[in-house]
């Protein structure tokens, strides 16, 4: 029997099972729904000041080469799993691959195709600077092409016929033996809370945008007005330990406390504060690390419960003072929200293709005493789409389902 | 041998306009030892590629320099054509005309395309090859300590087929602190004896009780450890070893401004208590917990904190106080534990300062204000259970220095490096799970026991491991022994040697070496050469910039 497995999700537990699984001798099929693979941390940025503060975004880069050069990793990016047949040892799984129109073997990135394009923004893009497969991608929503006009400028102009509007989608059979599932996590929807204003107030952001602003940017100006911020609040669990989401998201203390450090040192001027409900300061040198930031920012017990803009930019944030136990309004011109991991809205299709159960929460189920098995035979989790993850728990955790995948393959040998 | 450059230069399907490629192909047929340049649309497409292996056949050329993009994808497809022609995959030079050169700049950059092409071109005029060779492994495994990690440890790779020793002076370990896991049906002791069960009836797993490990020789794949077994002593060889030396509790009196005694209790004595009820003489009526005193790092306390504490609620039904400060709550199911917990009538108060304890008849008071409640609360308890410091087992400073592996702040293996989680060290073949890390939780132990021991796996499951052949190397006539390289080696790969009856030299061992280079950088009789690093190769690069185009 061939030794080969399934890996559902491209993110960063995804590429770290089908790594080890590979390199342990095994043939992978890597399933990504997205054009690249890398998942949400590719997007991430480097958090360090003078000092690294250890935020891992650097491993998953450094995956995304790996896992892109393996001889025995196949990467089906574009694609979904439509149907699982057969058991362990034995799975029989059908893969969609959405149409890609430009050839990622032909591709070689110079740019012209985006150059040329006439839309705005254009309907040609390059998933982020890392992408893996390197390659562009069409922006099906905006190409005039492929509203049916005539355009056909990329096509022409690119240097190395590396576009086909032609293309086709295709439904492919895949044997493997078993399966990883590591389809990850969604980000809490803020604007769920409406009264902390989320898209509603331009000043308001959560922890995602704050990634990519500085993943593209470097540094951080004020939606409103593109100045520098003098005061910044980030507030925590926002859609983590509330009724709907009895779980701690584990990275989002992390993620705040090296943001702040960040802005902090980018511009020691501006105040920050950060309210919370339990400082998360576990793990590895994270205690020392809470001391550092405990010396330049502010932390506030009590998480805010509305978000006012007073005047244009400036928020009035409602908070209890618990100190002084009565209720305080102050002002900032930035509000960060820390938000939370919450399960993917379309685990449900997985979990009934797969017959794996969902969870309370609705990421999937483990076995009790081991967090990467399902109720299925052969079929393992990675990752965050079994509960709240940071980065180097998702690598463990995604190495650990390899594992457990490795030792069916040595029986079924 | 001479020395015959070919470049190739890409323009990116023509896309790089501020270039211009005539001039920088004119000149760059001028550079020393250059026989051949060719300009080309697509070098990392096949076609490109087809291209430029038929004209390496053709004028004979023996060092390849290629101007084009930065992708380190394409490092590896240029040397494997390379390789492909019988040359070897190092005789290979990056000029990176695309991101670094004509992407960053506006207006004309000819001229530093030129300089970047030149610095690659005089670089590969000193290349040496580098040879690929496999070099054979032990598959066996030792793994210290018999605890819960240790024992999941040699389970877990038993079941990949690896044969494991496992070394401990009794096995058992800490897990018997816990009265029970909540929801979860086997008690920690049930737990213990079935891994205990599963251990001996593995053909796959020796078990050496009152051993320890005395020396650690060698080099990933081929370690000699000495193990010391009372007055007895033997050498064996092993592939790879798993420290699982686990952690120390202790009350610290200074915390608590008050010694342990039949009031002040540990966890453990509180789950004696629990499993033999006789021991009190009348139902505790009401039982307090301490948090975050000792430590701002752990997670442990906190689990057994909960888990005790709702055994207390299930068991004697006394009222239960929790004072914590910030309640670590970011592990698999904490949350919710939590929550069961106040919904069973555990009380939690919150303190920024910490509380005050002193005795009082035969009781212990413990005075804290309470942030939500915004007033001093006093609660007189029967019992305190005083939270645990997690300390590093005794020997952890010994086995550190011995195996040349740094510690943290808090004296636990292993210096944060994000680069090496989740239980890898510094060395490569070491591996360190469980609590001797520091911090843990049931969840994210298991997790990196399964991380590491498919790591193992992977490093000598085949048997083999194939290595890049003294890319970094000491040359032994000019090493003057003074082992400042063996000190500063962070990866313990460098040893010294015994060449004749007079000398010894460093020697670095492949396989352990990472290519980190601060060998090469320090020594002081310039005796270790780090190919593609190399002083001639650097310097000759230097040379290339700004000397007329």
């Amino acid at each position: 029997m061939e030794r080969s497995s399934l890996v559902i999700g491209g993110g960063v537990a995804g590429m770290a099972a089908a790594l080890m699984l590979a390199d342990g001798g095994c043939q992978v099929y890597l399933v990504e729904r997205e054009p690249s693979i890398g998942g949400w941390a590719a997007s991430f940025c480097c958090k360090a000041t003078e000092v690294c503060t250890k935020c891992s975004v650097c491993l998953v880069h450094q995956k995304l080469n790996e896992v892109a050069s393996h001889p025995r990793i196949s990467i089906l990016t574009n694609s979904t799993v439509t149907g699982i047949t057969g058991k362990i040892g034995n799975f029989r799984a059908e893969v969609f691959q959405k149409r890609r129109y430009v050839s990622p073997e032909r591709c070689i990135t110079c740019g012209v195709c985006a150059e040329v394009c006439p839309t705005e923004p254009k309907a040609m893009y390059l998933p982020f600077p890392e992408a893996s497969p390197y390659s562009y991608v069409v922006d099906e929503t905006r190409c005039l092409r492929l509203k049916g006009e005539s355009c056909n400028l990329c096509q022409e102009r690119c240097p190395t016929n590396a576009i086909d509007f032609r293309g086709r989608s295709k439904r492919q059979e895949l044997s493997v033996s078993t399966i990883i599932v590591a389809t990850g996590f969604e980000v809490f929807d803020a604007r769920e809370i409406g009264s902390l204003g989320y898209r509603r107030y331009p000043n308001v952001l959560t922890g995602l945008d704050l990634e990519r602003i500085f993943n593209r940017e470097g540094s951080l100006k004020l939606p409103s007005n593109e100045k520098e911020p003098q005061k910044i609040a980030f507030i925590q669990c926002v859609g983590s330990r509330d009724e709907n989401h009895c779980y701690c998201s584990q990275a989002c203390c992390k993620y705040a406390m090296r943001f702040a450090r960040l802005i902090k040192y980018q511009n020691p001027n501006t105040e920050v504060s950060i309210f919370y409900i339990d400082l998360q300061t576990a793990g590895k040198g994270f205690a020392e690390f809470y001391e550092e930031c405990k010396e330049s920012i502010r932390f506030i017990r009590g998480v805010p419960v509305e978000i006012l803009e007073v005047h244009s930019g400036e928020l009035e944030v409602k908070f209890e003072n618990i100190l002084e136990g009565k209720v305080n309004r102050e002002t900032f011109d930035l509000v960060v929200l820390s938000v939370g991991m919450v399960p993917r809205k379309d685990s449900w299709d997985l979990a009934r293709i797969l017959g794996i159960n969902l969870g309370e929460y609705g990421f999937f189920s483990i076995q009790p005493l081991d967090s990467t098995e399902t109720n299925v035979e052969g079929v393992f989790l990675a990752g965050t789409c079994q509960g709240a993850k940071d980065i180097p728990d998702s690598i463990a955790h995604g190495m650990a389902a390899a594992k457990r995948a490795t030792e069916v393959l040595a029986r079924c040998k | 041998m001479q020395v015959r450059i070919g470049i190739f230069i890409c323009d990116c399907g023509k896309s790089l306009s501020n270039i211009d490629f005539t001039k920088v192909r004119e000149r760059a047929e001028k550079f020393q030892d250059v026989v051949y340049v060719d300009l080309s649309s697509s070098l990392c497409l096949e076609e490109g590629q087809k291209n430029m292996l038929s004209a390496i056949r053709e004028p004979d050329i023996n060092r390849v320099v290629i101007a084009g993009c930065s992708s380190e994808l394409k490092e590896n497809v240029f040397g494997k054509a390379l390789e492909e022609l019988g040359l070897n995959y190092n005789f290979l030079s990056l000029a990176n005309i695309r991101e670094q050169c004509s992407w960053t700049h506006e207006g004309d950059v000819t001229d530093k395309a030129l300089e970047l092409i030149r610095m690659a071109a005089n670089k590969a005029r000193f290349l040496q090859p580098v040879e690929k060779n496999y070099i054979p492994v032990n598959k066996e495994v030792l793994v210290v300590g018999g605890g819960f990690s240790g024992m999941k440890s040699a389970l877990e790779l038993s079941g990949l087929g690896l044969r494991t020793t496992l070394l401990e002076a009794v096995l058992g370990g800490k897990l018997g602190e816990f009265e029970s896991f909540y929801g979860i049906e086997a008690t920690p002791e049930e737990m213990l004896s079935s891994m205990r069960k599963a251990v001996a009836g593995d053909e796959n797993i020796k078990v050496l009780t009152s051993a320890e490990v005395t020396k650690v020789e060698g080099q990933a794949g081929d370690f000699t450890v000495s193990i010391g077994r009372g007055e007895e002593k033997v050498c064996q060889s092993f592939g790879a070893i798993i420290f699982a030396t686990g952690y120390m509790t202790e009350i610290l009196p200074q915390d608590f401004q008050l010694k342990p005694d039949v009031n002040i209790i540990s966890q453990r004595k509180l789950v004696e208590m629990l499993q033999a009820p006789g021991e009190f003489e009348r139902r505790p009526r009401t039982i307090g917990f301490v948090l975050d005193v000792s430590n701002e790092n752990s997670r442990l306390p906190v689990l057994s904190t909960l888990n005790n504490a709702l055994a207390v609620k299930k068991r004697l039904g006394s009222e239960v106080y929790v004072f914590c400060k910030s309640l670590k709550v970011d592990s698999e199911g904490v949350e919710k534990l939590y929550r069961e917990a106040r919904e069973r009538g555990v009380v939690f108060l919150k303190f920024e300062e910490r509380p005050r304890i002193s005795k009082e008849d035969g009781r212990v008071r413990v005075e804290a204000r309470d942030l939500l409640l915004g007033e001093e609360v006093t609660l007189l308890c029967d019992f305190l259970v005083a939270e645990e410091k997690v300390l590093p087992p005794e020997g952890t400073e010994a086995l550190s220095s011995m195996l040349n592996i740094g510690t943290d702040s808090g004296g636990f293996y292993q210096d944060e490096n994000v680069h090496l989680y989740p239980v890898a060290s510094e060395r490569k073949g070491i591996f360190f799970v469980g609590g001797c890390k520091g911090d843990s939780d049931f969840t994210r132990i298991s997790m990196d026991i399964s991380s590491a021991a498919m790591s193992i796996y992977k490093l000598l499951c085949p048997g083999k491991v194939m290595v890049e052949v003294e890319k970094v190397k000491v040359e032994s006539e000019r090493c003057r022994a003074c082992l400042t390289c063996v000190r500063v080696c962070p990866h313990g790969a460098i040893q010294m040697v015994r060449v004749d009856t007079e000398k010894e030299v460093a020697k670095i061992y492949d396989l352990a070496c990472d290519g980190c280079g601060i060998c090469a950088a320090i020594c002081p009789a310039k005796a270790i050469r780090f190919e593609g690093y190399a002083d001639e190769q650097i310097l000759a690069e230097v040379e290339a910039i700004g000397e007329s185009l």
